[in-house]
């Protein structure tokens, strides 16, 4: 392959590994927002939205159907969690939330190998969905093609929905000023909710995603989601949606590019690298590229 | 508040009360008294798709030998606790094993570092231990003389890799992708690399590349791989179970031909699931557990297998559970006794014993306690899992 | 210090003593393991405690501090034949020296500190949530060196033939100091300060303090106790590897400050105590118990999901802990003793 094809298959995969951190990344930023919450939970949402997706599509579930059931369960239960663990730890401090959030993740972890099992589990595909595309001598995978898709679908959604409906505009009060939108007769416990169950939702999004581009799912899986989507909101900006997703799609395009292009003694430390190039970011911007301004800083 | 504290101390005390009065204990005269044999598996936590499997054959084999009359004319009973994947939990339970559960010997754990956290209590304790899946060959070493493995060691099973793909598949060049953040990973590509090169020449390592754990997404490998000049004659790709189905998959679908080669690892059902009807993809396993396929024991393992627990094996580990179990059940017959010297210098005396998971050879010294044994070397056709052979690696690379 | 709290310390290391050296002579080794791994985790609770606790900075990635001290520890103490035979590549003074367990402690302690002090002042000057995010991206990164220094560390594979030279009075030992610099920390100016910024940070900047010089001298020593925390649980497991350090200690640890009370000395070892001994009794349920006639069968994972249960009620209930700030530390047990004896006395 020449050198432009290798950089614009490079290009590619950084565009899709990108477009999937971001769909892990939006719900993250989105419940962050509003309530100054790192849900850590937010990847076993994930994980119960896919495993549910499988009952339903051993149940003999046509795939989309399969994958609606998913995502509204996902929905679900972010509402439930949310409900049950958060609302009544509303005036505590940050950390509290942060903790319980962990706590919400083991139960779950640990409840997926009670009473499912631990093994992973295959995810199977529909055939049109598997193959790829050829464009002379790139390949394109389908799942990547569709997750990236996915993407600029959700994002074309939500910026209507934040902008257009009555909802969309009461979260983004609720984000810019809790008390501010509470004075204004917004009832904050339905945007909270529609905040987490959309959010969740689009984890169950990511899910699909992640798991079609592996191919397996397990009660772990959860973690690897997390972590990339806290990371994309770092460089981004937590309190910002946009920069969530800004943040993933240069997380991804550093990894795929470090990988690709760095020799082979220094792209060991590849993860390093975009790690210290973290905080670095985190030093000189503390909110991130896009995000809310500190204000206090001492 | 005050009610707070009383439920923390009810509760404390509850589950204090029931651990001490929890448990059977045996009323049986002595001559009859039931043999205990500890076995810490990893039944929560990360390993707990392998462990759970192995502690299943571990309990076939004991239900196995209680059904002939046990050991020296007693019952066996299998004391089973969880490792958690987790060193302190092992070491924890262990001590808890050895000390007030009695075990008069201890099998367990497929992990190499987790086996580090058991062997030295049963060390210290002077009870025979044999892992039943730890592959690290350093681990006797480590550990001392009353430790034993039922499996190869990785060595072992790495030499295995690179001598039949450069006799019998005529490879001699190779890419190499392991997966960094765990130690079977890292050693088996390791040993591999060490034994090519040995074969084929120092320049017959193309390219070596790895991804991190838990995160098998592997464009931009597969890309940088494409990108050579010179494509190599069979890829050795060193995952873990879960990562293995997944970047098969990416390797085949991204147009590569060659045979693929892996570790143990690949023995899971995962492999063919997520990788689909694949082809010419080998794997070295401590047996192939079939229906219809593999060694007689093998066969009849499996046979066993689904009637007691309802499913096909996961993977050969169950094999590697069940082996452990009967290699201590030989050497107590051997010796005549359950006295902890007298089964470790049996297990030593141990030459050519069948094994579901091949036949075990031991001998007395350190680098004897790691088994020798064939390795089964697995071809994957179309989707279809079988014996390519039974081989014996020439040389081994030392641990 | 006036003599009546000396008194009261003096008595309570007393107590803990005595107690220490009953487990030493009677308990078995299972005993001895569990009071082992209690006194560790107490060790990193009050460390947690002196850094968080004290001055609200909540740090996530503390657990990168156990790792290094872990690290250095275990390779101070490495004979030099084993260092030769599997770690050929330790630069020139490393692979010539091994340390006593004492000075490769506080070395274990001394690296952690000198890297909390050099990045504790980007770090610290952030508010809020932001200073636990860059903590946590402090672990990811530790994580990640420690998993590529592989000349130094064995990168992922297993830090193997530890001497096992913890022991209980090590534990002890380490443990008091450290419960007794905080508590000292806790009734001095600058523990005040460290508070004050917790509480109300605007104000305390009002008043003087020094945000920044607080927290971070609470960061530093912080690093230096969990460094040898972490070496001390190096020479407990025996072998470790960068994995070992990662998100499931941190939660635990954080759990214990947050049962006990995070800004109390005495809470911290309290909520190390509670959490330890919950998680083995649980543990040693699951194989299965009978309550009279009813016989449950084995829930493995029981364990993590009663932590985890037992962490959000506490959350919910009692956000502030079971002691908050306060302490029940040896004025309060010293007193109870000294008007129990006194009405003895009378009675006699």
């Amino acid at each position: 392959m020449s050198t432009l094809e290798t950089l614009l298959q490079q290009l590619f995969n950084a565009l899709s590994v990108g477009s999937l951190y971001a769909e892990a990344a939006i719900g993250l930023a989105m419940v962050f927002s509003i309530l100054n919450l790192v849900n850590f939970a937010h990847g076993d949402i994930l994980v119960l939205g896919v495993y549910t997706m499988i009952f339903g599509l051993a149940a003999g579930l046509a795939f989309w159907s399969a994958a609606l059931l998913g995502i509204l369960a996902s929905a679900l239960i972010g509402l439930f969690v949310e409900r049950i663990a958060y609302r009544p730890l509303r005036g505590a401090p940050d950390v509290s939330l942060l903790l319980t959030s962990f706590a919400v993740t083991i139960l779950i972890e640990n409840g997926l190998i009670l009473f499912v099992s631990a093994s992973p589990r295959a995810f199977p595909l529909p055939p049109y969905l598997s193959g790829f595309v050829s464009l002379g001598n790139l390949r394109l995978p389908v799942i990547d093609l569709s997750v990236i898709l996915g993407a600029f679908l959700l994002l074309l959604v939500l910026t209507v929905l934040v902008t257009r409906t009555s909802i969309g505009i009461a979260m983004r009060a609720a984000a810019s000023d809790l008390t501010g939108a509470l004075l204004c007769g917004i009832d904050i416990n339905k945007v909270i909710a529609f905040a987490f169950g959309l959010g969740s939702a689009i984890a169950g999004v990511a899910g699909i995603g992640w798991a079609g581009r592996i191919g397996k799912i397990d009660p772990f899986m959860g973690l690897e989601p997390v972590l990339k989507g806290f990371v994309a909101c770092i460089f981004g900006g937590f309190g910002s949606i946009p920069g969530a997703v800004l943040g993933a799609y240069i997380l991804g395009g550093m990894e795929v590019l470090l990988t690709a292009f760095l020799p082979s003694e220094y792209s060991q430390y590849r993860n390093a690298f975009v790690f210290i190039i973290l905080i670095i970011v985190l030093l000189v911007r503390p909110s991130g590229l896009l995000g809310k301004t500190d204000k206090e800083k001492l | 508040m005050r009610r707070l504290w009383l439920l923390l101390i009810v509760l404390l005390v509850l589950t204090l009360l029931a651990g001490a009065c929890g448990g059977a204990k045996s009323t049986q005269s002595p001559a009859k008294a039931p043999i205990r044999i500890g076995g810490v598996f990893d039944l929560t936590g990360d390993l707990a798709s392998i462990g759970g499997p192995n502690a299943n054959g571990a309990m076939l084999a004991v239900e196995e030998l209680n059904a002939k009359g046990g050991i020296l004319g007693r019952p066996v009973e299998l004391v089973l606790r969880d490792s958690k994947t987790d060193p302190v939990a092992t070491g924890t339970a262990g001590t808890e094993l050895v000390e007030k559960e009695k075990v008069v010997a201890m099998v367990g754990l497929v992990d190499s570092d987790l086996a580090l956290a058991l062997g030295p209590v049963c060390e210290k304790a002077g009870i025979p231990y044999v892992s039943s899946g730890a592959t690290s060959p350093k681990l006797p070493s480590q550990i001392g003389r009353t430790f034993f493995m039922a499996a190869f060691g990785d060595n072992t099973q790495a030499a295995a890799a690179a001598e039949y793909a450069y006799k019998e598949l005529g490879a001699r060049t190779a890419y190499v992708l392991w997966e960094k953040g765990i130690e079977y990973t890292t050693i088996l590509a390791q040993y591999f690399q060490e034994r090519f090169r040995e074969l084929a020449g120092p320049d017959s390592i193309l390219l070596v590349d790895f991804y991190m754990q838990g995160d098998p997404n592997v464009p931009g490998q597969v890309a940088k791989l494409k990108s050579l000049a010179k494509q190599p004659d069979v890829l050795f790709l060193a995952s873990e179970p879960d990562d293995s189905g997944p970047v098969v998959k990416q390797f085949r679908e991204a147009g590569f031909s060659q045979p693929i080669f892996g570790g143990d690892a690949y023995d899971t059902p995962l492999l063919v699931e997520v990788a689909g009807p694949v082809t010419d993809v080998y794997y070295t396993a401590p047996a192939l557990l079939a229906e219809n396929a593999g060694t007689e024991l093998g066969k009849a393992f499996y046979r066993k297998y689904v009637a007691k627990f309802g499913h096909p094996p996961e993977n050969a580990f169950p094999a590697l559970g069940y082996d452990a179990v009967m290699v201590l059940a030989r050497a107590m017959e051997d010796a005549g006794t359950t006295e902890p010297k007298a089964v470790i210098a049996a297990i030593e005396k141990i030459k050519d014993m069948p094994g579901v998971a091949g036949n075990l050879t031991f001998g007395p010294s350190l680098e004897e306690h790691t088994p020798k044994k064939q390795v089964a070397i697995i071809r994957v056709v179309n989707g279809k899992l079988t014996l390519a052979a039974m081989y014996a690696p020439e040389k081994v690379p030392a641990p | 210090m006036n003599r009546r709290s000396l008194l009261s310390a003096l008595f309570l290391l007393t107590i803990a003593a005595l107690i220490l050296l009953v487990v030493h002579l009677f308990a078995g080794a299972y005993w001895t393991r569990i009071a082992i791994v209690i006194g560790i985790y107490s060790l990193l609770a009050v460390s947690l405690g002196l850094s968080s606790g004290f001055t609200g900075v909540f740090s996530l990635g503390h657990t990168a501090f156990m790792a290094l001290g872990a690290y250095t520890g275990a390779l101070l103490t490495l004979p030099v034949q084993v260092k030769q035979s599997t770690m050929q590549q330790l630069p020139g003074f490393l692979a010539t020296t091994q340390l006593h367990f004492l000075p490769a402690t506080l070395l274990a302690g001394v690296l952690p500190a000198l890297v909390a002090l050099a990045v504790g002042p980007a770090i610290l000057r952030l508010s809020g949530h932001f200073v636990s995010v860059a903590t946590l991206g402090l672990l990811l990164i530790t994580r990640e060196i420690l998993l590529n220094a592989e000349s130094l560390t064995r990168g992922a594979r297993t830090f193997t033939g530890v001497l096992p030279l913890t022991n209980l009075w090590w534990v002890f030992l380490w443990g008091a100091i450290a419960v007794y610099v905080s508590w000292r920390i806790k009734r001095s100016a600058i523990g005040r300060e460290m508070f004050a910024s917790r509480e109300d940070p605007l104000a305390a900047q009002a008043l003087g303090v020094s945000i920044l010089r607080a927290r971070l001298l609470a960061f530093v020593i912080s690093a230096f106790f969990t460094g040898i925390a972490g070496c001390l649980y190096a020479h407990f497991i025996l072998a470790f590897s960068a994995r070992t350090f990662y998100l499931p200690v941190t939660f635990e640890v954080i759990s214990m400050l947050v049962v006990g009370g995070m800004g109390s000395v005495s809470g911290a070892v309290l909520g190390a105590v509670i959490l330890s001994g919950f998680k083995e009794a649980v543990r040693v349920l699951e194989p299965g118990f009978a309550i009279g006639p009813i016989r449950v069968p084995p829930i493995y994972g029981l364990a993590q999901i009663a932590m985890a249960f037992l962490f959000i009620l506490f959350m919910m209930l009692r956000p502030k802990g079971l002691l908050g700030d306060r302490e029940i530390g040896g004025l309060f047990w010293w007193d109870w003793f000294r008007r129990r004896s006194a009405s003895l006395v009378e009675r006699s």
